[in-house]
């Protein structure tokens, strides 16, 4: 499947009443959303998941700009693997899927988002993105982000074990691209526009 | 005849790697016609209807009520959440490493590989496992090959497969017990191994998937409504995997009693007495479904067993078979060991399909001693269980980590493939 084809039907998709406007749900909540199909948090209360959002997103937002050092490679075909864009440590390389790219900007311009998100932002915040799982993977960002979200899973006396809590980097990560790159909206609501307008599920790697 | 056996035995792999038939038909198929090219009568002693069908068939009977066991307490261990649990435990506190969380899944796996092998073991651990190591930052054909090579350090002591090994090969248990013993530290090597050094080459993964806000489907549904009203499971009850494995390795209990006595601690250490009827009927026979295949495939291995031994089949095949298999120990080793790759793919050394024959080949005519080929079967069995794109474990791994069974073959074949090497020479230097 071509992104020509993808992106016709997506435009199909885009025009037909039957979307509901996913635009009116807010960030926060979409972090909510993904905390939520993370799993390890099946049953979760969630106001406590919202709590992890919150945390996360301003852990995300607060970051200081991080340069990236990684080797930026173009790749064509993230619509068939379902992925906009993917950092691997080893060598650091951040791969980004031209094709996905495309078909978010037809997106942002179809469904009249193109205040939230300026021309060639998308490029710009999987970059960023990316940069900033590196930034969590080799530095000390890792164990901050740890101790902000103040998950607790052991408790001797005064002393406590902060918890991991799977799916907060990614939120974190989302929150530090929409912050660098001036964006008004999370990237989270472009993925979950994405996914609408790829209905069929596809092979990651 | 002993040629048109073997000609036989050949059509039927074929049969079965081109999925032509499905395993369990071709080898009862094969064993019908083994039997005939024997010349065994259609009824009476040594016949293809009273010996090869109807005393072939339930031959295996102990090997499947303990699959219908393990099945039961797999179910169980599900359905009380113990093994999501012990896997959200392993992420809360290691997530940081993903080579940790790794690790721990690993172990998990093994834990369950004991219990319940196959595709059971793999969804018990891979369900939450495989996604939890994604998000953590594991690369996907890393996080498929590590439930599957923990599954592999829990097959040494999984009770069904010694209950197998103990009926087909005519073998006591405390025999089988003792060569699974030693082949255990391969597979755990092997299986660390795996964990320590394809986490280091692939380093960390993180993807901006459009996957990221999907949900996790049925059962993940299913895990969240128990959850929401139970909560995690106990600490204690996290031990239910290894109660049958301390009783029968440890206490050497038999192994239906040790199973039963898992199922039991499962059910009072996560049930209110109130509850605990229902569940239990719920999960038996919730367990049948999962036991369904293997059992299928226990009744024709039985019956093919019964085929290869009758004494025109062994008297046909001794000549030949002797001719080709080496009696030097190094050359066993040698030999056996090149052949690894003629498990996968349902290949003629396959355990679970046409090696069961094989293997009882071997025996009845006398050319190993029944504990050196306990040492090749269950060594292939290590590979089979881990690489064969073709078992139902891999496949649904690969599949749910969002690779393909042959990446995960590929990745995982050497480090079983040592695994089969360490097994066949233990046999060499035991047994030859």
């Amino acid at each position: 499947m071509t992104a020509d084809e993808l992106t016709s039907g997506a435009r199909e998709l885009i025009a037909s009443a039957a979307l509901d406007d996913i635009g009116d749900v807010d960030d926060i909540e979409w972090a909510v959303r993904l905390l939520a199909v993370t799993p390890t948090h099946e049953g979760r209360d969630p106001r406590l998941l919202r709590a992890w959002a919150c945390r996360a997103d301003e852990f995300g937002s607060r970051l200081a700009p991080v340069p990236s050092t990684a080797l930026v490679v173009e790749r064509d075909d993230g619509l068939e693997r379902m992925l906009l864009a993917r950092y691997t440590s080893r060598p650091p390389t951040v791969e980004l899927y031209t094709d996905t790219l495309a078909l978010a900007e037809e997106l942002v311009d179809a469904r009249g988002w193109r205040a939230w998100y300026p021309a060639g932002s998308v490029r710009a915040a999987a970059l960023a993105h990316e940069a900033a799982h590196a930034h969590l993977h080799h530095g000390p960002a890792k164990a901050a982000l740890k101790q902000a979200l103040g998950h607790t899973v052991l408790r001797l006396g005064r002393h406590r074990v902060a918890g991991h809590v799977a799916g907060a980097e990614e939120v974190a990560a989302h929150a530090y691209a929409r912050t660098v790159c001036g964006l008004r909206r999370s990237p989270l609501l472009l993925t979950a526009a994405l996914r609408t307008a790829l209905p069929r599920p596809g092979r990651e790697n | 005849m002993g040629v048109a056996i073997l000609l036989v035995m050949a059509a039927g792999v074929g049969l079965m790697l081109t999925r032509r038939l499905p395993t369990a038909f071709a080898l009862v198929l094969l064993a019908v016609v083994i039997a005939f090219l024997a010349g065994a009568p259609l009824t009476g002693e040594n016949s293809v209807l009273d010996t090869v069908l109807q005393e072939g068939a339930p031959a295996l009977a102990a090997t499947m009520i303990a699959i219908i066991l393990g099945s039961w307490l797999g179910k169980l261990l599900d359905e009380t959440g113990i093994a999501g649990t012990l896997v959200r435990k392993i992420v809360e506190f290691g997530g940081d490493r993903p080579t940790v969380v790794a690790l721990g899944v690993l172990a998990v796996s093994a834990l369950v590989g004991t219990v319940t092998g196959s595709a059971p073991a793999a969804m018990l651990a891979g369900i939450i496992g495989i996604p939890a190591m994604i998000a953590v930052g594991v690369p996907k054909v890393t996080a498929a090959g590590t439930v599957l090579m923990g599954i592999a350090v829990g097959i040494p002591f999984e009770l069904p497969v010694w209950q197998f090994f103990s009926t087909a090969l005519e073998l006591p248990i405390p025999t089988v017990r003792g060569f699974m013993v030693k082949l255990f530290p391969f597979a755990l090597v092997a299986a660390l191994a795996f964990v320590l050094v394809e986490t280091r080459r692939r380093g960390t993964e993180h993807a901006w998937s459009l996957k990221s806000l999907d949900s996790s489907g049925s059962s993940g549904a299913k895990s969240r409504s128990r959850r929401a009203e139970l909560g995690d499971a106990p600490w204690y009850a996290l031990l239910a995997p290894a109660v049958p494995l301390v009783l029968a390795l440890g206490f050497e209990l038999a192994i239906i009693p040790s199973l039963l006595a898992g199922v039991l601690y499962a059910l009072v250490t996560t049930t209110r007495p109130g509850a605990m009827n229902k569940r239990l009927l719920r999960t038996l026979y919730g367990g049948f479904e999962v036991a369904a295949p293997p059992i299928v495939l226990f009744v024709a291995i039985g019956i093919l067993l019964a085929a290869v031994k009758l004494p025109g089949a062994v008297d046909a095949l001794e000549p030949l078979v002797k001719a080709v298999s080496p009696q030097n120990p190094v050359l066993f080793v040698l030999v056996f060991t090149l052949l690894v790759p003629l498990c996968l793919y349902r290949g003629p050394l396959n355990v679970f399909g046409l090696g069961a024959g094989i293997a009882g080949v071997l025996i009845a005519t006398g050319i190993y001693p029944a504990a050196a080929v306990l040492g090749m079967t269950t060594s292939y069995n290590q590979v089979f269980g881990v690489a064969d794109p073709t078992s139902t474990q891999t496949v649904w791994s690969a599949q749910y980590a969002g690779v393909t069974p042959q990446q995960v073959m590929v990745r995982t074949l050497p480090y079983v493939w040592a695994v089969a090497l360490g097994g066949l020479c233990v046999t060499a230097a035991s047994h030859l």
